[in-house]
């Protein structure tokens, strides 16, 4: 299997200080594959503060990891030539969750369309522009006559990000990053802008990595799911096992809080749980072993000393828990190869 | 039988009757509310859902009369135990809200002033709607009964918003909306902003304060799993219209009007995978409206009459209305 686009072992520490004080470690050796060889959409799933978007950003080039790397195509992001570089800018695209800030305000949205089609020579006259334009829009649902010609200030959430959609869809990337692509959007637009990014996976062979906390549509749409805390993988692997067999403690008191559109299956499950996460949080110091140890009703001794590694509980799945010691450890980057190799 | 509606209205704590809001924008007005009429019984849970510019919003903040500036309320009542709220002076609705009728708004944990410490801005509420006479004494054991019941200790009074995390702050703005014991609460995607752990707690506390002081709740959002949680009774909007009023379970069960219908379908589940069904077609415009129902264009089921004529909400089973004309007397 090659890969295209891999996180090996990667930490990002923000703000160091004298003494630590401050030191957040936001990633905290993450692995993580997408192959070259198969089309596929990975999600990418935790709550605020679990990292996901540092790894995005990580993933995008747009920080560096402190310790670990990121390859694309098997070259280092840091070690890259301008050409490459400007390749993997092509082939990886991203769309983010409110892309308001993407936008210059003093310019019609036009712009934000017309110039990746000039700088990547994606057309030849005005007209085939245009078109590209249009259709991209219009996959994104938009009307073209509604959307062109406007300032960003004048659409809404929803309109703005499938203009984001539509831009990514412009390029033909390879991989799409998208973080919280749906979350401002309608719910019935929600299934709209999904299915077109499924398809691009099944009609033009582009992978997918999906970042939410929106487990159902991670569910719906993915593969395989890594489930983040505090910027460690808790649970990976394929999502029919995490997501309706979930083994971590984390990872089945996420499940249980899902609202499922359903008022026949109610908020239910994990009493144990809610009764310990209700407690007042304790604030986000560093936890010397796992770091959800401090809200887990089966926390024991060896929780506290160090963090778990992952135990690979099934083929297509590992979890960060000792209750799972009795499985084989297994390292994030053979996980990571498995499940995309599957 | 279909039940007698003044019955039902009579027994109702807000009665809101045909609710019309404009705004005045550059490009001409925007009918954002036309025409919305419905009721809510003593603790009840109604959901109000739709999608952005279905006027579910605006609905909520005309009954607080809390719109923007540039919006106008052209018509219609809001009876509050019989009293129409749209009729009151400034000063006397200014005394009903948060006393009779309160709010916790989108984002709410943002309409905190950063510059106070919690306890001073609950005392404020208080303060507010009393004249004198009151000692701080008699308001602080009021506010720590409220925090205490939304599961935040008593110390959160001497704390600035921005020392709470956003979980903390939504219960302090529960806190404030039943402070004064008001007979409705409208929640306004109350925790839009959290994460579902921790949205499941609060959505949970909303619950257990409402049912213990008998409060009605309108809960406004576009999360449909969150409805299926906590609501009794669903009203979804489309284009600033009421299209379906009914009881949460058949909503979402057997849903009547053909939007409903394709809402329903189109929610993702744990059940199927890659199976998106979105509702083809855009939102109207409500600058130019379509003619007849605003669902026309995208209706698969739309017949002639539908471009032609508004279909009116009616009742047309017990506890079930819908404005569509698939249920027009004698087609039904």
């Amino acid at each position: 299997m090659k890969s295209l686009l891999e996180a090996r072992n990667v930490t990002r520490i923000f703000g160091s200080g004298l003494l630590h004080k401050g030191r957040t470690v936001a990633v905290d050796g993450v692995s993580l594959i997408i192959s070259e060889d198969k089309p596929s959409i990975t999600a990418i799933a935790g709550e605020s503060g679990s990292g996901k978007t540092t790894l995005a950003r990580l993933l995008l080039g747009m920080i560096q990891p402190t310790s670990g790397s990121i390859l694309y195509r098997g070259d280092s992001l840091t070690a890259m030539d301008g050409r490459a570089r400007k390749k993997f800018r092509r082939e990886v695209q991203a769309i983010f969750q409110d892309p308001y800030e993407a936008y210059n305000p003093v310019y019609k949205v036009d712009q934000t369309l017309s110039t990746p089609v000039r700088k990547f020579r994606l057309a030849h006259s005005k007209e085939e522009a245009h078109q590209r334009i249009a259709e991209s829009l219009r996959m994104a649902g938009l009307r073209p006559e509604e959307t062109l010609g406007r300032y960003p200030h004048q659409l809404s959430g929803g309109q703005r990000q499938r203009i984001m959609v539509a831009r990514a869809l412009l390029l033909n990337p390879r991989v799409i990053l998208a973080d919280e692509p749906v979350s401002m959007v309608d719910a019935s637009l929600r299934a709209t802008i999904l299915e077109s990014l499924v398809r691009l996976k099944r009609e033009l062979g582009i992978s997918l990595i999906y970042i939410t906390h929106d487990l159902t549509t991670a569910y719906q749409a993915s593969q395989n799911i890594y489930i983040l805390y505090r910027g460690s993988v808790a649970e990976v692997g394929s999502v029919e096992k995490v997501i309706k067999d979930p083994k971590h403690p984390y990872t089945r008191l996420l499940v249980s809080s899902v609202p499922l559109p359903d008022p026949d299956i109610r908020w239910g499950g994990e009493s144990a749980i809610e009764a310990r996460a209700s407690a007042p949080s304790a604030p986000l110091q560093e936890v010397r072993g796992c770091k959800f140890s401090n809200r887990c009703p089966y926390v024991m001794a060896e929780c506290r000393q160090a963090p778990p590694p992952l135990y690979r509980t099934d083929d297509d799945r590992a979890v960060a828990c000792y209750l799972h010691k009795n499985s084989a450890p297994v390292g994030g980057r053979e996980m990571a190869e498995s499940l995309a190799l599957a | 039988m279909v039940r007698d509606r003044a019955q039902d209205r009579d027994a109702c704590v807000l009665d809101v009757r045909d609710l019309r809001v404009s705004y005045h924008t550059a490009a001409g007005p925007v009918r954002a509310v036309n025409g919305v009429s419905f009721f809510l019984r003593p603790a009840e849970r109604l959901g109000l859902v739709g999608e952005s510019g279905s006027g579910k919003t605006t609905t909520a903040l005309s009954l607080m009369r809390l719109l923007q500036e540039s919006a106008v309320i052209e018509g219609g009542e809001v009876l509050l135990d019989g009293v129409d709220l749209l009729r009151l002076s400034q000063e006397a609705m200014r005394l009903a809200r948060f006393a009779r009728i309160s709010l916790i708004p989108q984002g709410a944990m943002n309409s905190l002033n950063p510059m106070m410490k919690v306890g001073e801005q609950l005392r404020d509420t208080i303060r507010a709607h009393r004249n004198g006479g009151n000692s701080r004494v008699t308001f602080d054991t009021r506010i720590q009964e409220v925090l205490q019941s939304v599961d935040l200790y008593a110390g959160v009074m001497d704390r600035y918003p921005h020392e709470l995390s956003g979980g903390m702050k939504q219960r302090v703005c529960i806190a404030m909306a039943i402070l004064l014991n008001p007979k409705v609460i409208i929640a306004d995607e109350p925790t839009s902003a959290l994460d579902v752990v921790v949205q499941r707690q609060v959505m949970e506390t909303l619950r257990r304060v409402q049912e213990a002081l008998g409060a009605s709740v309108i809960l406004v959002g576009h999360d449909m799993g969150l409805m299926a949680q906590f609501v009794d009774r669903i009203g979804v909007m489309y284009g600033g219209k009421l299209v379906e009023v009914g009881p949460v379970r058949g909503i979402f069960k057997d849903p009547l009007h053909p939007y409903t219908q394709l809402l329903i379908k189109s929610l993702p589940n744990l059940q199927t995978k890659e199976d998106f069904r979105g509702i083809p077609g855009l939102t109207p415009s409500l600058l130019a409206p379509p003619p007849g129902c605003m669902f026309h264009p995208r209706c698969p089921q739309a017949m002639q009459r539908c471009s032609v004529d508004v279909p009116a909400l009616a009742e047309v089973k017990p506890d079930r209305w819908v404005a569509c004309h698939l249920y027009d007397r004698g087609q039904a």
